[in-house]
């Protein structure tokens, strides 16, 4: 189509404006936008209140928060129809924006754990700083954005800088709880993001609600923060599991206070503690992670010269991956000079959000909220730096480098293609090619099938290790291939979950990986082994979490790809949307997610076909219905106007839809958008209707009875089925005259 | 299997719309569209075909032919669509639905769809009256008359070409009529006799 911007300076006479369709798609919004747009320049020369023309109605619809964006937004669009969302503009970088956004999103879920081992001093040092849970609470925010640039060695050798490189601090506990006993807590972790994002929507003074729309609509794919939100719940579900290592410790930090009367004992035994006392990791964790030892030094009553006499010590004894850290031991307030706000945990659990949200939500003003020295951020950042960078980092890579020449080569040459097939053969004659029924066939023997995991010292678990580790250090080429080694041997041995997973990171690995940029025959891969992830965790497994989380990466990873990875990104989250995983609240934003993959395919340079402008505004338009029965008209119009957007090429000058009971269905939403708000706002619908009369007199009574009907449907969605529209419904006067004169042929 | 046939002039305005079921193998031929919200009903077929426009005219430029074949599928409720493409650029599309979801994880898909429907009263009802008209439909797959069973096999292409290029002989017949101006609707009841005539013949 024509750029509708072109129009805006000009204001030619509307029928010869580009911008036409923009003006006459709009005239079906509540009253007050063609006001506007007709009075444009006194409208907007002129102040809000009083003097326009315009009806005591006409104001406060125009205030209502239909765009929360600000009353100001709208004046500026309809004079420049399509202003900063036309599809000429900022969308472009927008869109990489936040693809890119996404993308760092999904690769910091898969950040190194560190557990955080205090002793019992040391926590209570910190709690006198107001942290309940102790130097784990402390030091958590600060892990999750390491400061600065990091330095990453791959396995050939080649070096990267990252700048959104983040560690997650973890009470060691956790790790080393048992592996049952979880499952009956995952599978209710899918209906505890779906009550975080009910409280988010419902909680009235975050700034989420009041940002959702603006942030939609900068560009076309612009992810909404609601979105954003539910991925990070859905991927930071995952506690420490034996089929994947992502959650196991790759290394831990003990810390003693300079309070402990004998603090090199103390740390002594807290290392005691973690290699076969009460902070023993499982069989299946790796019990060779690196301790990191911190003395904790209490600035306001002890002592620094016997502190670092004391650290001198602790380097003497345990090597150099030790730290002192310099801390106050008073609690900061807000009126103290140097104060700052501790940072909010960005990786918060579903269950953690809902447990702890609560107070901050409350009285948001007042203590809810922590507070630290500066010089204690500074010491706690510098501290996390250089745990990072000069410990955990070299630490994994030279893990990495060893596991690889040790276990993967062996595997990977043709020799070691000649082990495995030969184990795979070995003893038994009669059973077939597919070795995967052979009872003892293929198996390595090394999975314990009782409890679902290799020992940790296995080749098997040694892989997966050394793939996660790579992964993490975000060598994804490397990733890639050990996954791929791994996943033969998983089905061997029918470890299902861990094949599942197999797969699954494979996938990522391969998307993720910057220059294995995807062919046809490539992405046709990436969907088989996505499909048989799935399999694997919801058939075989019925891990529904896992599942949801496979789904949601390859949808956003094959959104990233863009072209037709989009198209089949939005396949895997109908599918997703069709396993049932996914609760209402979900189902709204996998439909926008949908639109939103639809509408990232562009069209062939030069013609009108090609994108799937279609396709996307009937998801949108999906989205928006499911607000409102949701009961959330302010999320529904975002969606409406999106969809509205995304139409606008394929509907004719009028903007109407040619197919009548499609025309009914945005009608009715737009009108249950519009009566939602006024009830919202508690105004009295009748009185609203009378004073709408004048404005736009031709449709009035026709809105009125579908108002009638749509208000039951929000009711009660099934009555939608006795609405009895007859199947065509000409209601168009254009399509009156062209009937007319018809005979039959 | 249930079938709605859309004849859309070159600036998509329906000008003929026509929902019927199958007649073979002992149906009915009265439409059961199975959508997750029975609400659904009156505007998915409608939505459906609107949004498989946009690959319909991507294969109208990559193609010379003028039966598209299968072009489009919409997941969620396993709907199928075939085009024909005249040469004035009128398209003929059948959007049709096989009685039970025919995709690999059949059995977990139609236990999430009845868990997340709210009403199952409709969809229930048409799921399992197709699943008994079908039962023997989908056990002899090798006769032609199971194009039920399976909406890409060539026989079912095979009988929506035949389908398509009887409706279009209608279709030249009636667009010729002098009284028909181009872009009107086709309210000839021959022609949708025609129609329903050559459903019941090749659906």
């Amino acid at each position: 189509m024509t750029s509708p911007g072109d129009a805006a300076p000009v204001k030619p006479p509307p029928s010869f404006s580009p911008g036409v369709p923009r003006v006459a798609t709009k005239t079906r919004y509540p009253s007050q936008r063609r006001d506007s747009s007709a009075s444009l320049e006194s409208d907007r020369a002129e102040p809000r209140i009083g003097t326009s023309p315009t009806p005591p109605l006409s104001r406060t619809t125009s205030e209502l928060p239909l765009r929360p964006a600000s009353p100001h937004g709208r004046p500026a669009r309809s004079s420049t129809p399509q202003a900063g969302r036309s599809s000429l503009g900022s969308p472009i970088d927008g869109r990489a924006d936040a693809a890119l956004e996404t993308r760092s999103l999904i690769i910091r879920s898969f950040s190194p754990v560190i557990g955080v081992y205090a002793s019992s001093d040391t926590d209570e040092l910190v709690r006198q700083k107001g942290f309940k849970d102790g130097f784990w609470e402390l030091i958590r925010p600060f892990g999750e954005n390491v400061p600065g640039k990091l330095v990453i060695r791959d396995s050939v050798g080649s070096s990267r800088g990252w700048e959104d490189y983040g560690v997650r601090f973890v009470d060691l506990k956790e790790s080393c709880q048992p592996p049952d006993g979880l499952n009956q807590g995952r599978n209710s972790s899918l209906g505890q993001v779906e009550s975080v994002l009910e409280k988010q929507l419902d909680s009235p003074g975050t700034p989420l609600g009041g940002s959702v729309h603006p942030n939609d609509l900068l560009g076309l794919s612009t992810t909404s923060p609601l979105y954003k939100l539910y991925l990070r719940q859905l991927l930071s579900i995952a506690t420490a599991s034996p089929h994947e290592t992502f959650r196991h410790p790759v290394a831990s930090v003990i810390a003693t206070s300079s309070r402990n009367p004998a603090p090199l004992e103390s740390l002594r035994q807290l290392y005691a503690d973690t290699n076969n006392g009460s902070r023993r990791v499982p069989d299946w964790i790796h019990p060779e992670y690196l301790r990191y030892y911190v003395l904790v030094h209490d600035e306001d009553r002890d002592d620094i010269s016997e502190s670092t006499k004391l650290y001198d010590q602790m380097k003497r004894h345990f090597g150099l991956h030790c730290h002192l850290l310099r801390l106050r031991s008073n609690q900061c307030v807000v009126t103290d000079d140097d104060s700052m706000q501790v940072p909010e945990c960005e990786w918060l659990s579903p269950s953690e959000r809902l447990l702890g949200h609560a107070e901050p939500l409350v009285d948001l003003d007042s203590d809810g909220l922590l507070y630290l020295f500066e010089s204690d951020i500074m010491a706690i950042k510098s501290f996390v730096r250089e745990l990072v960078a000069q410990s955990v980092i070299p630490f994994m890579e030279n893990k990495v480098a060893v596991w690889n020449d040790r276990v993967a080569s062996r595997r990977r040459g043709i020799s070691g293609r000649f082990m495995s097939m030969s184990r795979k053969w070995a003893g038994f004659g009669s059973s077939s090619r597919s070795s995967l029924t052979g009872a003892g066939g293929g198996a390595s023997g090394n999975y314990n099938v009782a409890h679902g995991f290799y020992d940790y010292d296995n080749d098997e678990a040694l892989l997966r290790k050394m793939a996660d580790y790579a992964f993490m250090l975000r060598d994804w080429k490397l990733s890639g291939s050990t996954y791929e080694l791994l996943r033969s041997d998983y089905a061997n041995d029918k470890a299902w979950k861990h094949h599942a997973g197999a797969y699954e990171m494979c996938a990522v690995s391969l998307l993720l990986n910057p220059l294995g940029m995807g062919t046809k025959t490539k992405l046709e891969n990436v969907d088989q082994m996505f499909e048989t992830a799935c399999y694997s965790y919801l058939t075989r497994c019925s891990d529904a979490p896992n599942t949801l989380r496979c789904l949601t990466l390859a949808v956003e990873l094959l959104k990233i790809r863009g072209g037709s990875a989009a198209e089949s990104a939005a396949k895997w989250a109908m599918r997703a949307m069709d396993l049932g995983l996914i609760e209402s609240i979900g189902q709204a934003l996998f439909s926008e997610r949908i639109s939103a993959c639809y509408a990232s395919r562009a069209p062939v340079n030069g013609v009108r076909w090609g994108s799937r402008r279609r396709k996307a505004g009937m998801w949108s338009l999906f989205a928006a219905d499911m607000w409102l029965r949701l009961g959330k008209p302010a999320l529904a119009s975002a969606c409406l106007e999106e969809a509205e957007r995304l139409y606008a090429d394929v509907l004719g000058s009028d903007g109407v839809f040619p197919m009548p009971e499609m025309q009914t269905l945005v009608d009715n939403l737009r009108l249950s958008v519009k009566v939602g708000y006024l009830e919202a706002r508690g105004l009295d619908i009748k009185e609203e209707t009378g004073s709408t009369d004048p404005l736009d007199n031709e449709e009035t009574s026709e809105k009125l009875d579908r108002r009638l009907n749509r208000r039951s449907l929000i009711v009660n969605p099934l009555d939608m089925g006795s609405l009895a529209l007859p199947p065509v419904q000409p209601t168009r006067d254009e399509d009156n005259l062209g009937n007319d004169d018809f005979e039959r042929a | 299997m249930s079938y709605y046939f859309t004849i859309l002039s070159p600036t998509d305005v329906p000008l003929f719309n026509i929902a019927f079921g199958t007649s073979k193998s002992g149906g009915d031929g009265i439409a059961r569209f199975r959508f997750p919200d029975a609400a659904q009903n009156t505007y998915m077929t409608q939505f459906i075909i609107n949004s498989s426009l946009d690959m319909l005219e991507e294969a109208q430029w990559m193609s010379g032919n003028m039966y598209l074949k299968h072009i489009d599928t919409y997941p969620p409720a396993s709907a199928y669509i075939s085009a024909f493409l005249t040469p004035s650029g009128t398209r003929f599309v059948l959007l049709h639905q096989p009685p039970q979801p025919n995709i690999p994880a059949s059995s977990s898909t139609s236990g999430a769809a009845g868990s997340m429907s709210m009403s199952l009263s409709a969809s229930t009802t048409s799921s399992s009256s197709g699943g008994g008209l079908f039962g023997g439909g989908s056990s002899g797959r090798t006769s032609s008359s199971s194009i039920a069973a399976n909406p890409t096999a060539p026989q079912t292409e095979e009988a929506v070409r035949q389908f398509m290029s009887e409706v279009y002989e209608g279709y030249v017949k009636t667009v010729m009529s002098p009284f028909y101006r181009r872009g009107m609707e086709i309210r000839s009841p021959v022609f949708r006799a025609k129609v329903s005539g050559a459903g019941r013949k090749w659906l």
